[in-house]
């Protein structure tokens, strides 16, 4: 057990000494590549403030995307013609480069936090919506008839079949936009915001406090990690029967 | 187990009495597209039988076994069955367990839906006893990927019974199993059906191999292929418990296979 993590350890402890010890010897401008102890003095309370400006922006826009791509997925595989009507929008919203639309976003909500809300929403959407609508139709059909020789309602087969065996692909898809959020909220805050990771590193970027950036930067790349992780233990919970060796 | 097998000695085919006729399928063609399945069948199933569909892949038998369970309709003829309130079990290749639900609670899922409000106290108790009549009590609490292929066919087995049916319709129940357990599988269906411990009286089995129609069934009609049709039956007069080395299942064997061989 102890190995797992003992030698992934080492060689970021020699990776961290190697960068110390580079910047130090070839005397490497700060404003460039700041040493990882000049980055590590730059973690103070405030980053952790951004810190968790970002992450609840992030997490509500992710909360709000996942519950209504369910709920989109549950109708479009209950109707089909709501499926081939709002298919090729969904997909449109898909392809069009949140970048483009978040300024519009901060011109419609102003720099608060509900327009990185709603980039990070947009940005979660699909994913969800794709996977769950394939969930709900992967049972395979003998399933069907078998509910159907049962006498299933249709609510009952949703309820007791789809619903159950979507929920593998609906986590998988919550993995993917869990980190897809961080990036939503993050350009929403490029575009317009007074506080965040986003507005930071702006800043930062900006009067080059490059070990500032570069902190803000880590902590974007944290948010990501804990919001995946929190998603794998809520899904280790939930979905107990397509872990292996569960006993 | 051991009542079971004790019981299954003094039952034979002739005791059973075979009599009314419950499922008629009357010039029964199915057509999905412009593909024939089904052309013009023909054939009648009495009370208590044990009849096979016998055929090679492709004939068409899986088509009308869910035909007579109500779940593909018809384009032409009439599948009727004796009594309105007749109560149908179908169980298929594949065990269809509910991977989130525990063994019990699968046996219970009939009990769930449709129009029934709640779970009647009773439930409980007679899903047990389902279960203790595939020998699966032990692994109530157990989850199906904890149980082998063999045991999850016994817990698809063990919800059919839950039903209640009248008539068992199978799809080749056990033909994903290896040998050995197929056939442990298919002595202990026969000792299910003999005891009498369930209202099942009837059953329809859709398989292809010719050793498994003949050790089980009645009456076993041979099915040809594209598009499927009737081209034989064949009482096996054979009285229950079959020996599967016997002379005269071996019998029955070879004219089964000359028939099948016909036909193909």
């Amino acid at each position: 057990m102890k190995a797992s993590w003992l030698v992934p350890a080492l060689f970021a402890a020699l990776f961290l000494s190697v960068w110390e010890g580079a910047v130090k010897f070839f005397a490497v401008p700060e404003y460039l590549l700041p040493a990882p102890t000049v980055i590590l003095a730059t973690v103070d309370r405030d980053l952790f403030i951004q810190l968790a400006v970002t992450f609840s922006e992030a997490l509500m826009g992710f909360a709000i995307a996942s519950a209504l791509a369910f709920v989109a997925a549950l109708v479009f595989v209950r109707f089909k013609t709501v499926e081939q009507g709002f298919f090729p929008i969904a997909i449109a919203i898909k392809t069009t480069p949140l970048v483009a639309m978040a300024p519009l976003l901060v011109l419609w909500q102003g720099t608060g936090w509900w327009s990185k809300i709603t980039a990070a929403s947009l940005i979660c959407f699909f994913p969800v919506l794709v996977n769950s609508v394939k969930g709900l139709k992967a049972a395979d059909a003998e399933y069907f008839e078998l509910f159907k020789s049962m006498g299933a309602h249709r609510s009952q087969e949703f309820g007791k079949l789809r619903v159950p065996y979507c929920l593998p692909y609906l986590f998988s898809a919550l993995k993917i936009s869990s980190s897809l959020a961080v990036v939503g909220a993050i350009v929403g805050e490029f575009v317009g915001a007074t506080k965040g990771l986003g507005y930071l590193i702006m800043l930062s970027s900006a009067h080059l406090e490059t070990p500032t950036l570069f902190s803000a930067i880590l902590a974007s790349a944290a948010a990501g990690i804990v919001l995946f992780y929190m998603i794998s233990a809520v899904e280790r919970a939930v979905v107990f029967w397509q872990t292996p060796g569960v006993e | 187990m051991s009542t079971l097998a004790a019981e299954r000695e003094t039952v034979t085919a002739a005791e059973k009495q075979p009599s009314r006729p419950l499922v008629n399928v009357r010039d029964v063609s199915i057509r999905f597209g412009k593909l024939q399945v089904l052309e013009r069948m023909c054939l009648s199933i009495r009370e208590g039988e044990f009849v096979s569909l016998l055929g090679p892949s492709g004939c068409g038998k899986s088509t009308l076994l869910k035909a007579i369970g109500g779940l593909i309709p018809v384009s032409e003829g009439t599948i009727d069955l004796g009594d309105a309130a007749l109560r149908l079990g179908l169980m298929f290749q594949k065990p269809l367990l509910l991977p989130w639900r525990t063994t019990l609670s699968n046996v219970l899922l009939p009990l769930e839906l449709g129009r029934k409000e709640a779970i009647p106290a009773k439930g409980h108790e007679r899903a047990l006893r389902m279960l203790e009549l595939v020998q699966l009590k032990e692994f109530a609490d157990a989850y199906p990927h904890q149980l082998s292929g063999g045991m999850q066919q016994r817990a698809a087995l063990a919800r059919t019974l839950m039903q209640d049916p009248d008539v068992l319709l199978l799809d080749e129940p056990f033909g994903a199993l290896d040998e050995l357990t197929r056939e442990l599988l298919n002595e202990e269906l026969i000792a299910i059906w003999t005891s009498g411990a369930t209202r099942l009286k009837t059953i329809i089995m859709v398989t292809h191999s010719i050793p498994e129609a003949v050790m089980m069934s009645d009456r076993v009609f041979i099915l040809a292929p594209r598009p499927a049709r009737l081209v034989d039956t064949i009482e096996v007069s054979i009285p229950h418990p079959r020996q599967r080395e016997g002379h005269d299942v071996t019998q029955f064997i070879k004219r089964a296979r000359r028939l099948v061989r016909g036909v193909i």
